[in-house]
């Protein structure tokens, strides 16, 4: 426009016009920078100390030239190059940046890093399985159709006209910086960037040149910022976005479909009921709803996972939930006296594996074989939770001191999910050998959870256990109604079989695959325990084990920390060493406890 | 040159929330008058769901902590009142001050006031050091308040910051043109104890600290 008069004039529009052009690419460097997770992760992960120089101090780097616009020094960012280019040849049309937020499939939720490189250009659908929404909407553009001619504007000489548009810019972008750090989608992308965590979601962005109109409903659910537009001389700069004030309802929804994976294996709280889930699960998919719940709430204390966008919304986990619990059925037939041992130890595996005893669970790999899971996979799933559970398990238990902990009930020291766990886990292990010496173990074990079951029946069943004092932290839910409910069957079974240890149970479990079966199958597996528990409080091995986990116990409160401490390799190693007294056990076959809890040393 | 004033919605806040609250706030007011090559840095509040920027700047940074220990200071020998910080960005009109001397003359040209409310409610509770690992259980009903007050603070928090967002916005025209080599402008962050006795030292002391830096480079 004013190009037509005259040098200054000339030269000044033609700097006028730079500072756009900068203006444009520094607000989508800010943007994406903070928007693309796979871009700014380098500022996170302090890899590339020099490429990113917003998280260090600011003598560190040197500055490039493109630092110097608008004062601004910001850390590299591929992808708002890319598109600055592409953006550069269309003269100064506005650019519309969507954010999105993606929800992956389940399918999907392992392999993280594949699906992030997809989504690394703009607009792959990568998932067949995902969900995406625009949780921001970034709208920059010039607007040279009213420019607004300011009687001072004529006046200024043309370099404070510049200055003043520059300063006002960097004034802008400023804001922006900040802005687009203190809105909701910046927690998401924040989150995304913490190292080793997995999510189910990611975020995603699609630079367009126009704006594609929301529904009415759409716009409704979102809130605009306008910064105030930078006049120039020909027009004047503008920056508004729309955004979701409640992305972080967006994002722990996403996350619900993974909390069924990881929360029922690894995570186990103190406060949850292990029962409730147990019963919950096989029973029906609306039973899982506190299931699952409980999960995503497990999940976000011993993950450590940071602040949570990951709040647990419990009501879409159901499904995979009601999955899960389904596999363990299906294991079954394979292995008709172990099947009902399978079970117990998928059950106890979810339910007792995040306890505060077992630190080695945080890794998220045992999620994965649970789902992988075939008919081989039983036997290593088996052995996974067998050995993990059974050295704080079966101490409690095995303890000459039952009779004294039965005091205790309802303390801490019940509520650690370790000890029903010790139990199932012995179960297994013995099972198979079927000889009623092991059975001992298998009694402690058992006792916790018929207590649980018990309770409701009668008392006096608990006392005839010895082993009943551990139950105590079964006792003490509140959901055990549930239980019954669901497990009529199971609990019939039990009452008929009492104390003797039945070996036939497991026959019938495999026939069954409906969720009735599983229950009865856990049910048969607490049955089995109670008179194995003897056993083991005569094996010195185990005695020791019990020692040290008694140790633990009182460490119950800061169990979380110590789940957080282990890493996958650690599980990876136990599961071998799992893998490997399976082994040994079924080769031996008629194996004692004795030499079961030696190898798990 | 008009003085802009801005008066920074009241937070009610906790005595351990005083150290992160100011500094938030004061960074961002700050880092929007740093109009000087900054490379950003971001920083994640501990207490509260919030991320703020600063401008990267070691010396500021250490400034603005000092300030903040003593309104700290300040505000418990002064309980239960509510109380106010002032930054002001201003121009100095003598191009070679001498740093000694009042003589400067300072022409303000923004100021920004924080306005707290600190209660004194669970300063039995609250380490000085550690204000994150405070969080003991007295009861669940205190709990559920506690939670409730954090998470009212933290969105009175971010409308503060916001506040100051919109401010920024709005109101560019009484920023002074960039000088070159200077990152911030200058500025002096007032406490309630600058009526003190310690007054007169205290201008000094704010004179070299906030002058200083700005005007050498």
């Amino acid at each position: 426009m004013a190009s037509s008069h005259g040098n200054s004039t000339h030269s000044e529009s033609a700097k006028t016009e730079q500072i756009i052009t900068e203006f444009f690419a520094k607000s989508l460097h800010i943007i994406l920078e903070c928007r693309s997770p796979l871009m700014s992760s380098r500022n996170f992960s302090g890899e590339q100390a020099l490429s990113s120089p917003s998280s260090s101090s600011s003598s560190s780097s040197s500055v490039r030239p493109r630092d110097k616009w608008f004062n601004l020094a910001l850390g590299e960012c591929p992808a708002a190059l890319e598109n600055l280019d592409l953006w550069r040849q269309s003269n100064f049309e506005p650019v519309v940046v969507d954010v999105i937020l993606v929800k992956r499939g389940l399918s999907r939720t392992q392999s993280l890093k594949e699906s992030s490189n997809a989504y690394s250009s703009d607009h792959e659908e990568v998932l067949s399985g995902s969900e995406e929404k625009i949780i921001e909407r970034w709208i920059v553009q010039y607007d040279t159709r009213k420019p607004r001619e300011k009687g001072s504007t004529s006046r200024r000489t043309s370099s404070n006209v510049l200055h003043t548009l520059y300063k006002k810019s960097i004034l802008l972008l400023r804001s922006l910086y900040a802005t687009a750090r203190l809105l909701p989608a910046y927690k998401i992308f924040r989150d995304l960037n913490c190292s080793g965590k997995l999510r189910p979601f990611t975020l995603t962005h699609r630079l367009l040149s126009f704006v594609e109109p929301f529904t009415r409903k759409e716009e409704s659910e979102m809130q605009r910022f306008s910064f105030t537009p930078v006049d120039t001389s020909s027009g004047r700069l503008c920056l508004s976005v729309l955004y979701h004030s409640s992305v972080s309802d967006a994002s722990s929804e996403s996350s619900t479909p993974m909390s069924p994976q990881f929360i029922p294996d690894y995570v186990g709280s103190p406060l949850a009921d292990p029962l409730k889930r147990f019963t919950s699960l096989p029973v029906s998919s609306p039973s899982s709803l506190p299931f699952s719940r409980r999960h995503s709430w497990s999940y976000d204390r011993y993950r450590a996972s940071p602040p949570a966008y990951f709040s647990p919304s419990p009501t879409h986990s159901e499904p995979p939930a009601a999955n899960a619990l389904q596999f363990g059925p299906v294991n079954l037939p394979p292995q008709h006296p172990d099947s009902s041992s399978v079970h117990k130890t998928n059950n106890s595996y979810d339910e007792y594996y995040p306890s505060p005893n077992f630190t080695p669970s945080p890794s998220p790999s045992p999620p994965v074989y649970m789902h992988g899971n075939h008919l081989s996979n039983a036997a290593l799933l088996r052995t996974e939770s067998a050995p993990v559970c059974i050295p704080k398990l079966n101490l409690q238990p095995s303890l000459p001191m039952n009779d004294n902990n039965r005091p205790s009930r309802g303390s801490k020291l019940d509520m650690s999910t370790g000890l029903p766990n010790t139990g199932v886990s012995v179960e297994k292990l013995i099972v198979k050998d079927d000889s009623k010496k092991h059975y001992g173990t298998k009694i402690s074990a058992v006792n916790s959870s018929q207590c649980s079951i018990s309770r409701s029946s009668s008392r006096s069943f608990l006392d005839d256990f010895d082993d009943s004092d551990f139950p105590c932290h079964f006792d003490v839910e509140d959901d055990d109604p549930m239980y019954h409910g669901s497990r009529p069957e199971s609990f019939d079974k039990k009452s008929h079989i009492g104390d003797q240890m039945d070996p036939q149970a497991g026959g019938t479990f495999p026939i069954k695959k409906s969720q009735d079966a599983a229950v009865g199958a856990l049910v048969h597996m607490l049955k089995k325990a109670p008179p194995l528990r003897q056993e083991l409080s005569t094996s010195t091995a185990d005695s020791t084990h019990v020692s040290s986990i008694r140790a633990e116990h009182p460490l119950d409160s800061s169990h979380s920390v110590l789940v957080a401490s282990k890493t996958t390799a650690d599980a990876l190693e136990e599961l071998q060493g799992f893998k490997r007294m399976k082994d040994c056990l079924l080769s031996q076959g008629g194996g004692t406890c004795n030499v079961a809890a030696g190898i798990w040393k | 040159m008009n003085c802009e004033v801005c008066q920074l919605k009241e937070l009610e806040v906790e005595h351990f929330e005083i150290r992160e609250v100011l500094r938030c706030i004061l960074h961002t007011i700050v880092f929007h008058r740093a109009l000087g090559l900054v490379r950003p840095k971001v920083i994640d509040l501990e207490l509260f769901d919030i991320t703020y920027v600063q401008c990267g700047d070691g010396e500021l940074e250490k400034k603005i902590d000092e300030k903040i220990e003593q309104f700290i200071s300040w505000v418990e020998k002064h309980p239960n009142k509510k109380s106010q910080v002032c930054i002001s960005f201003y121009e100095v009109k003598n191009k070679h001050p001498s740093w000694f001397t009042n003589k400067t003359e300072r022409l303000y040209w923004e100021q920004w006031y924080i306005n707290l409310n600190v209660s004194q409610q669970q300063k039995v509770h609250s380490g000085k050091s550690h204000p994150s690992k405070i969080v003991v259980d007295p009861g669940e009903n205190s709990l559920e308040e506690r939670s409730n007050r954090r998470a009212a603070l933290e969105s009175s928090l971010r409308e503060v910051l916001f506040q100051i967002i919109k401010f920024v916005n709005e109101k560019k025209d009484h920023v002074p043109p960039i000088s070159d080599g200077v990152v911030y402008f200058p500025y002096e962050i007032t406490i309630p104890s600058s009526s003190d006795s310690a007054f007169g030292m205290d201008m000094i002391k704010r004179m070299l600290q906030t002058g200083h830096p700005t005007m050498l480079s």
